[in-house]
């Protein structure tokens, strides 16, 4: 797996390729700003960018926008946006175009590895990986699609889940019932969300864009 | 007891008497240009029925309004205060239907008259209370035909005479501490009257100043907030973050390379001493915690002391301001000695504080190169800006070649 990382401060920048080098990952290339990280992209052909969403000149949102046109120009590129804090546009931004091989997490879940690791692997897979918290607030709002509100507490859990990018053992294991409770759940969020069986789409992913799609039209 | 109680009563009468002196005295110069202005006005409006003074008509109007926007701004001084109503007009046809010009007009006859009498009295009555008290001790010393009492009513040439004049001196004495509080309270009441807006003012312009100077105040504080969430965000946070990514990278090593996680240990300390260090200079930056330990004058001579450049303080504050104005006069010198510092090759600055009316003042003097610009990206705006949402001033003289002079002028807002 190659990895190109993107973040301003020089410490953590290092600190992060030193992590990932020790666990025997391929960090090719670092950068301090949208600029080199984009020219690292075009030069390494990496597989994962890690990407810091504040980068200069204003440090505002510099890094979603760099990853947004780092897609663009490499279609299949995961990314995984690192944030300071939540903050609900960066998350629709980052996922309007798509939430394959997407990944949107605050900082400080880095210090746990294994689970960092596991959204990284997961997010160079094609999947999902979104922060606990983006889903809590999430699940705090009152959400314009009425249909969400017929969802049981239960498949909010389990949709919460879902939303963070675990498979369904995962979501079994997390929430201490069996692989098929799981199934049988997601089964009746995908009936109460209106998504026929023979959908096409990556339901999974549908079921969290929902979310993120609500809360957009309502801005 | 009662030698205590009188001490008390002696001073109030002494403090209150010095005081409307010191209002009748400046009442009296805006006297005496307002009757120089009245002079003008009359002479103007004279030739002006023959044409001839129409030209200067305009000039005579504003003359009106800047005198009395100097017994607005004395007045204000002294005690309420006595707010402008706004532009005045200085054509004829305007002004004559504009209440306030005609209010002015109004005030400025009666303050060159007897606003002016009384400014006269006030120096006249402590000048024969002197003279008549004192009479004994020289009336000798004067050709006999000159030795009158202060009115010069009579020709003194016995001891009885003397003593009636001495009687007369404490007489003028307990007229000045008896009448000259109502004497200023009377020459002030025709222009609190008068110089005020009228309830037709429209005080919209007024109001707008305000909001517009209230806007820059949250503006500012936005700009702060923003600030501070950006030290905390982009500094502290990742400071921490990074402590907790070398700490999980070392948890990982440890049972495949201890050494190697002993070093990372080591690093994650380090980024976390950084974080306490990068936290210490944030909630520095809110309220300098030196200033509510020692107050303005100890915090800047703190500021003097770790100064690059030699510097010489001088803070004359008898009283506190408000805490924003306080770390706004601190933030100020502390930027300013910096560019000082920086930019200038000064060898010596200065630094004055003082506060008079409730005014705040800096003047920070520098003598160094000069040529100080705001537009240079030298820190200036970022002074102004804090300046102006306070609603103080800021002046910056800057000439090529030196030397510099910042001068602050602050509310004291408490």
């Amino acid at each position: 797996m190659r990895i190109v990382i993107a973040e301003d401060d020089a410490l953590l920048r290092e600190g992060l390729a030193l992590l990932l080098r020790a666990e025997g990952l391929d960090v090719v290339a670092t950068a301090g700003d949208p600029d080199g990280f984009l020219a690292a992209v075009d030069e390494h052909a990496p597989d994962v960018a890690i990407v810091d969403v504040r980068m200069p000149p204003t440090h505002s949102d510099e890094g979603i926008v760099a990853a947004v046109e780092a897609r663009r120009r490499r279609p299949g590129l995961a990314v995984l946006v690192l944030s300071a804090y939540v903050e609900q546009m960066f998350a629709t931004e980052l996922l309007a175009g798509g939430a394959r091989g997407l990944g949107y997490l605050l900082k400080e879940r880095v210090g746990r590895v294994e689970e960092f690791l596991a959204a990284l692997h997961r997010v160079a897979g094609g999947g999902t990986a979104v922060d606990p918290e983006v889903v809590a607030q999430l699940f705090a709002r009152t959400s314009p699609d009425a249909r969400l509100d017929r969802l049981s507490p239960r498949e909010r859990d389990v949709l919460a889940l879902m939303a963070e990018g675990l498979g369904n053992v995962a979501i079994a294991e997390r929430l201490f019932v069996s692989e098929g409770a799981v199934h049988k759940h997601i089964r009746s969020i995908f009936n109460k969300l209106d998504m026929a069986p023979d959908d096409r789409s990556d339901r999974r992913v549908a079921a969290v864009l929902r979310y993120l799609d609500g809360r957009e039209r309502a801005s | 007891m009662e030698a205590t109680k009188i001490r008390r009563l002696a001073g109030e009468a002494r403090r209150s008497t010095l005081r409307a002196l010191r209002d009748l005295l400046g009442g009296f110069g805006t006297a005496a240009l307002a009757l120089g202005v009245l002079l003008w006005l009359v002479v103007v409006a004279a030739t002006s029925l023959i044409g001839i003074g129409l030209p200067l008509l305009p000039s005579a109007l504003r003359a009106l309004h800047a005198v009395a926007d100097l017994e607005r701004a004395r007045l204000s001084r002294r005690g309420e205060q006595v707010l402008s109503p706004g532009p005045l007009p200085d054509r004829w046809r305007a002004a004559r239907a504009d209440p306030a010009t005609r209010r002015e007009l109004s005030w400025l006859a009666g303050h060159a008259t007897g606003g002016l009498l009384l400014g006269a009295l006030a120096i006249q009555l402590p000048v024969w209370a002197v003279r008549d008290g004192t009479f004994a001790l020289w009336w000798r010393l004067i050709p006999a035909d000159q030795a009158t009492p202060g009115l010069g009513l009579w020709t003194v040439d016995d001891w009885p005479g003397v003593a009636t004049v001495t009687l007369m001196g404490l007489c003028w004495a307990v007229l000045t501490v008896g009448l000259t509080p109502a004497m200023a309270r009377l020459q002030a009441a025709r222009g609190r009257r008068l110089l005020a807006p009228g309830p037709e003012t429209d005080l919209s312009l007024r109001i707008a100043e305000l909001t517009a100077t209230r806007a820059a105040a949250l503006d500012a504080h936005a700009t702060e907030l923003r600030r501070i969430e950006r030290s905390l965000h982009d500094g502290t946070q990742n400071r921490l973050v990074a402590t907790t990514v070398l700490l999980g990278a070392a948890r990982r090593m440890l049972t495949r390379d201890p050494a190697e996680a002993e070093v990372l240990l080591e690093r994650a300390q380090s980024s976390a001493e950084q974080a306490l260090a990068e936290l210490r200079a944030v909630a520095r930056g809110i309220l300098p915690p030196v200033l509510a330990d020692r107050g303005l004058a100890g915090a800047l001579s703190g500021l003097a002391a770790t100064c690059a450049v030699p510097c010489r303080m001088e803070v004359d504050m008898p009283g506190r301001c408000a805490a924003s104005v306080e770390s706004t006069a601190y933030f100020v010198v502390a930027e300013a000695l910096t560019n000082i510092a920086k930019h200038s090759a000064a060898t010596h600055a200065g630094v004055e504080v003082r506060s008079r009316d409730a005014r705040l003042r800096l003047r920070i003097t520098d003598d160094g190169v000069g040529g100080a610009d705001e537009a240079g990206g030298s820190g200036l705006i970022g002074i102004r800006r804090r300046i102006e949402a306070l609603d103080g001033g800021l002046t910056v003289t800057s000439p090529p070649g030196g030397p510099t002079t910042l001068e602050v002028e602050l509310p004291c807002g408490s």
